[in-house]
């Protein structure tokens, strides 16, 4: 039982990175998001254009593979540009590169989601909207955007719990720096240390499964506010069904 | 010209390139592979969360929910490490003497007798046999959807012919139900396609462990091409590979359930 509550508390200090990672890069890649799934939409060939080929791009690679790939391309200009700015420290950081590159992979995977919602915004609603003569700013705030929020908020909520297990492979691809190390970092060195498989994991998996559960339940509140003008759903019942 | 395209030829067919090139091979036979454990631990995992028996369900249900709420990567680390462990454990009970357990100084294994070593195949196959479990929750779930989209009338019609509920399953139901599960099943395999970046992490000399290796800076004119920092570019390379077999599936993935359609009634079809 001890060496459990050892690594219950060595862990919780881990955790912190994992959520720090995930909380910094959620809310830029939601608003990215939103440009990207109206680019897609967008009738400018252009625009249209160049969201899709970001969004395919992002979605259609391993994020491990962006980590790498925008990583070295940071470190190969820091001698031409981050260190005459001084900045190189920072840009370097994984506490710096790790949202970045978090925030550009989810900012595809949630502007897919939204573009789905977008198209499946009611098309009377819209032209109601447009026969009271409201404005193309007015039609988005007042009609298509609580639509598309409402319809896009269970698959986001998955998104979301995705990017939370995807921070577990920042530290992968970029430098641990001092006592910084998150869940499977901290997992993988106590488990070099002694090789109990088990339990270090096992405890980290604990960490991972109760942030998402965390995660669930404040994002089906939201959801719950966001849909309070319609009938409440039928409670759940307790009615097991041993055999069937 | 031409001996600036000789140059880089023979600079892009050096012996490093080609075990670069080489090694591609373990990505899609680690895909490839998954792929199939993956549809396999699917219909497993979907057949016992449909089960008549409580305790069965609960096995299936578990299985799906607990290894999609953890990460791939956890996963994937966690289980080649401890599938290792316990072959050691099993040796270890039965050929360690208490004189070689006295004498080991190390946490592990009990004895150095007992000590499995792993090389590549052996890595690549618990690799395989790993993102099959971890995706054969994913296609649990999508399997278990698409059996219940069966038509209960097809099923019915089976047995009013006299079949038996195994003849059922296995002759009806399971083949009518591909076409509801493709399209989430060509989801899962996008999921393997990319989880295969992760094999560098199981020890194995993986594309993308050899990308880093050609692209980091050589300032040696022995040991070939001086050249600086120049791993962006191969990540860039692997980068549009998986873009491209990204492209490829999709197209790969359209053709058969246009063929699997054939016959079925549009709406079935996505």
């Amino acid at each position: 039982m001890q060496p459990f509550l050892n690594d219950l508390a060595l862990m919780s200090q881990a955790v912190l990175f994992n959520i720090y990672f995930a909380a910094a890069s959620i809310p830029i890649g939601f608003v990215l998001a939103v440009f990207l799934a109206l680019g897609k939409a967008s009738p400018n060939l252009i625009i249209n254009r160049l969201s899709r080929g970001y969004i395919y791009a992002f979605r259609g690679s391993p994020l491990f593979i962006q980590f790498f790939m925008f990583y070295s391309l940071a470190l190969s200009l820091n001698l031409a540009v981050w260190k005459p700015l001084g900045i190189s420290g920072f840009v370097l950081h994984p506490l710096f590169i790790g949202p970045l590159v978090l925030v550009l992979n989810t900012a595809a995977y949630t502007g897919e989601i939204f573009y789905g919602a977008l198209r499946a915004v009611p098309r009377g609603e819209v032209e109601a909207a447009r026969a009271y003569g409201m404005s193309r700013s007015q039609q988005f705030r007042r009609v298509t955007w609580p639509n598309l929020i409402r319809l896009a908020w269970p698959a986001y909520t998955n998104e979301v719990v995705f990017l939370f297990h995807a921070t577990a492979i920042v530290y992968f691809a970029l430098p641990v720096v001092g006592a910084q190390a998150d869940l499977m970092i901290t997992a993988k060195t106590l488990f070099e240390r002694d090789y109990n498989a088990f339990l270090h994991f096992s405890v980290a998996a604990l960490y991972f499964l109760a942030v998402s559960l965390v995660v669930f339940f404040l994002f089906g509140l939201v959801y719950q506010r966001l849909m309070r003008h319609m009938p409440a759903p039928p409670r759940m019942r307790f009615r097991p069904k041993w055999m069937r | 010209m031409t001996d600036d395209i000789a140059y880089w030829f023979s600079y892009l067919t050096n012996g490093k390139h080609l075990t670069w090139y080489a090694s591609f091979q373990f990505t899609v036979l680690a895909a490839l592979m998954g792929g199939a454990l993956a549809v396999f631990f699917g219909l497993l995992g979907a057949t016992l969360k449909n089960s008549r028996f409580l305790p069965l369900r609960l096995i299936g249900t578990i299985y799906s929910s607990i290894v999609r709420g953890v990460p791939d990567v956890l996963f994937f680390l966690f289980f080649p490490l401890a599938f290792e462990q316990g072959v050691e454990w099993l040796v270890a009970s039965q050929i360690c003497t208490p004189e070689a357990i006295a004498a080991q100084t190390a946490a592990w294994p009990p004895c150095k007798e007992a000590n499995w070593f792993l090389g590549t195949t052996e890595y690549l196959i618990l690799a395989s046999v790993s993102l099959g479990l971890v995706y054969g929750a994913f296609a649990t779930n999508v399997i278990h959807g698409a059996l219940r989209s069966v038509p209960a009338g097809q099923l019915e019609a089976a047995r009013a012919f006299g079949m038996s509920p195994g003849q059922v399953l296995w002759r009806i139901h399971i083949r009518q139900m591909w076409v509801y599960a493709l399209p989430g099943l060509s989801n899962v395999w996008m999921l393997i396609v990319k989880a295969t970046s992760l094999l560098s992490l199981l020890q194995i000399a993986d594309i993308v462990l050899w990308a880093d290796r050609l692209g980091a800076p050589n300032f040696l004119p022995a040991v070939g091409l001086v050249h600086e920092d120049w791993r962006w570019r191969y990540y860039l390379v692997l980068f549009v590979f998986y873009i491209l077999v990204t492209w490829l599936s999709e197209r790969a993935f359209e053709a058969i359930m246009r063929r699997a359609g054939k016959g079925i009634l549009s709406e079935a079809r996505v």
